[in-house]
């Protein structure tokens, strides 16, 4: 096998895109953690003290943002009083549950896409995915309609339906580029050791890891993140995160400090969650063992 | 153990046959090679055994049940791809394991076979390893080994060391024949290379453009081909044919050329007659059934002109320029001609081959 290397070499242009990345990079770090970070330490301060902020181009007064005592008050207050276990507990279930359902029906469904031939299925896949490109709010009321007919509003079960409705199309599409690049071949000589189709697709599964692995990421992201669903399908019963975390703005005033907590107990599993998947997402599996 | 028997079989994709009315009998612990150029049928066949594509028509026959409509799994064959096809992810031990996992054997059982198997081709230190660390020879015996760690009915090898390099290739030809001998199993080995099929099996099935053009021993593939298209196939360096004409002197039938005219035996002229009309037809001859002077040992003699000679370790090929075309002659080391120089060839009229120059159909 060749060398992995790629050979690089110096030139001033070079060196000074070098700089520019390691700015922008720099910049952009800044960007997207110090809000994240600001939210975190804002979960732990009282209101007052969270609103203590130096003047405008006092750098050294920056030390007050750190000066303040800690205080779990608000996670107390969001997990005694106000409910959010059940939300939590919600917003688990209507994404894991999504996903679940979703890998399942999606992968047998983008696996026949994948090995078999059949009259109009170019058209068929387009159609699939194109359900996937018409924005939530353009089938909101329909769906509100078909899913009051139904009873499904405010249930969990209801959620899930329309998780699913928008993370299906979207797993068909991801896992057939996975189960294209898996040779034939394989299954084939697992038919002839003497597997059934079935077993032959659940033994190839192990080399779709890293597809199964982003999607059910995305997926979750999706249901976990949404809140048009939650708010108008789920409203009630199947109250998640999101929705619950709108409902502290209220009229009077804004829980700032629990909307703080709320939104570190929002994210926090989805960085967990980021951080178990990682090694599924690293492809190359099928590597060496066909050869083409 | 089976005997394998094709009825009839046809091949279609769509309206593209790619394979012709095929009719072969393999008989139980025979090893059927099954050989030609690639487009030729020959994979769409061994498949149709394994019961990877569907038989368009006609009925293929384990010990005369017919196996059209069994799944693969039902037929109990076990099958070597060309690329090997091993599980990637899983160790060598898992990947031979597989067929008698899935026929639900004990573990017992399993570990017993696997050793044995890998013991067989000398590489049980590798077991524990995955499929991506292993050399191309190493893949290609992991997947003979997945093969023969249970008794199926039929062996069928797919090209399994077409991609291996000459000298491992030379190396695993004996093991598996050897192996197939020592196992007693019928195989179907399909390949391209004539040297494959020429050195291991029992019955060698040429086939080209689907249809079956002989079945025969080595032997008889090599030497009573029956048409100028197996003469041309099997072989190497690959046959001669000369286009001559028929001409009767002194009531002997003679092949002849701008540069010769030689007389055909007495079995040859009357199969000759017999067969044809034609006053022209296409003769065949193996570079080795010709030997080549720089003197002339006869009135009928090839003259012609060396073109080029290569130096084959232990042989020399000799090419030789006609008046309309080139010849091969292989000789011994020994020869002394130069390029350019005239040279005289003699055939071994016993070894020469006729064809017709309509259909090809050999006449001897």
């Amino acid at each position: 096998m060749a060398s992995r290397d790629v050979i690089q070499y110096e030139t001033p242009l070079s060196k000074a895109f070098r700089w520019f990345s390691a700015v922008f990079l720099a910049f952009y770090v800044v960007w997207t953690v110090l809000p994240l970070f600001v939210m975190f330490m804002s979960s732990f301060k009282d209101l007052l003290e969270a609103f203590k902020l130096p003047a405008v181009g006092d750098w050294a007064g920056v030390t007050v943002f750190f000066d303040f005592t800690p205080t779990t008050k608000h996670y107390y207050e969001l997990f005694a009083h106000l409910g959010f276990s059940t939300y939590l507990f919600n917003s688990l279930v209507a994404a894991g549950g999504s996903a679940l359902v979703s890998v399942v029906l999606g992968s047998m469904c983008a696996y026949s896409l994948s090995r078999i031939d059949f009259k109009g299925k170019g058209d068929l896949f387009f159609w699939i995915i194109s359900t996937r490109m018409a924005p939530v709010v353009a089938v909101m009321v329909p769906l509100y309609w078909i899913f009051r007919q139904l009873d499904l509003v405010g249930t969990l079960p209801g959620l899930i339906l329309a998780y699913t409705t928008f993370n299906l199309p979207f797993a068909i599409w991801i896992l057939k580029g996975f189960f294209d690049n898996v040779p034939y071949a394989i299954e084939e000589a697992q038919m002839v050791d003497g597997a059934t189709r079935f077993q032959a697709l659940r033994a190839i599964l192990p080399l779709v890891a890293p597809g199964i692995g982003a999607f059910i990421v995305l997926c979750i992201l999706f249901a976990w993140n949404d809140y048009l669903f939650a708010a108008i399908i789920g409203s009630g019963g199947a109250k998640t995160l999101p929705a619950a975390t709108r409902e502290l703005v209220q009229p009077q005033n804004i829980q700032w400090g629990q909307i703080m907590a709320a939104g570190v107990v929002t994210t926090l599993p989805m960085m967990f969650l980021g951080l178990v998947i990682r090694k599924y997402l690293v492809t190359g599996l099928t590597m060496g063992a066909v050869k083409e | 153990m089976a005997k394998v028997s094709f009825r009839n079989v046809w091949k279609k994709y769509g309206d593209m046959p790619a394979v012709k009315d095929l009719n072969i009998e393999c008989p139980d612990g025979s090893f059927l090679s099954v050989l030609g150029p690639s487009g030729c049928g020959k994979s769409s066949t061994m498949r149709m055994v394994a019961g990877l594509e569907h038989i368009t028509s006609g009925q293929i026959l384990f010990d005369e049940r017919p196996i059209n409509d069994l799944a693969p799994k039902d037929r109990d064959v076990a099958m070597v791809f060309e690329n090997y096809a091993l599980y990637p992810h899983k160790s060598v031990y898992e990947n031979m394991a597989n067929p008698l996992k899935l026929r639900g054997q004990d573990a017992s059982v399993i570990k017993e076979r696997v050793t044995a198997a890998a013991k067989l081709l000398e590489i049980n230190h590798l077991l524990e390893r995955r499929p991506q660390e292993l050399s191309g020879g190493q893949k290609q015996r992991v997947a003979i080994g997945r093969a023969i760690v249970r008794e199926p009915n039929l062996f069928l090898f797919d090209e399994p060391i077409a991609h291996l390099d000459a000298k491992l290739r030379a190396h695993m030809r004996g093991e598996i024949k050897h192996l197939q001998r020592t196992l007693g199993t019928t195989m179907i080995y399909v390949t391209h290379d004539q040297l494959e099929a020429m050195s291991m099996a029992d019955t060698i099935a040429v086939m080209h453009d689907g249809e079956l053009q002989q079945l025969g021993t080595p032997r008889e593939v090599y030497n009573h081909p029956v048409n100028a298209w197996v003469a041309g196939f099997v072989g190497e360096p690959a046959m001669n044919f000369v286009d001559v004409g028929v001409e009767d002197r002194a009531g002997r039938t003679h092949f002849t050329h701008q540069n010769f005219s030689v007389p055909v035996t007495e079995e040859q002229q009357r199969r000759v007659s017999n067969g044809s009309r034609e006053s022209a037809l296409r003769m065949g001859v193996r570079p080795d059934a010709l030997s080549i002077s720089m003197t002339k040992p006869s009135e009928s003699c090839i003259t012609g002109k060396i073109f080029v000679t290569e130096l084959l370790g232990g042989d020399m090929i000799v090419d030789v320029d006609l008046d309309d075309c080139r010849i091969r002659v292989k000789t011994s080391t020994e020869f002394a001609g130069e390029e350019g120089q005239t040279c005289y060839m003699t055939v071994n009229t016993n070894k020469w081959h006729a064809f017709s120059k309509e259909n090809g159909k050999a006449f001897f």
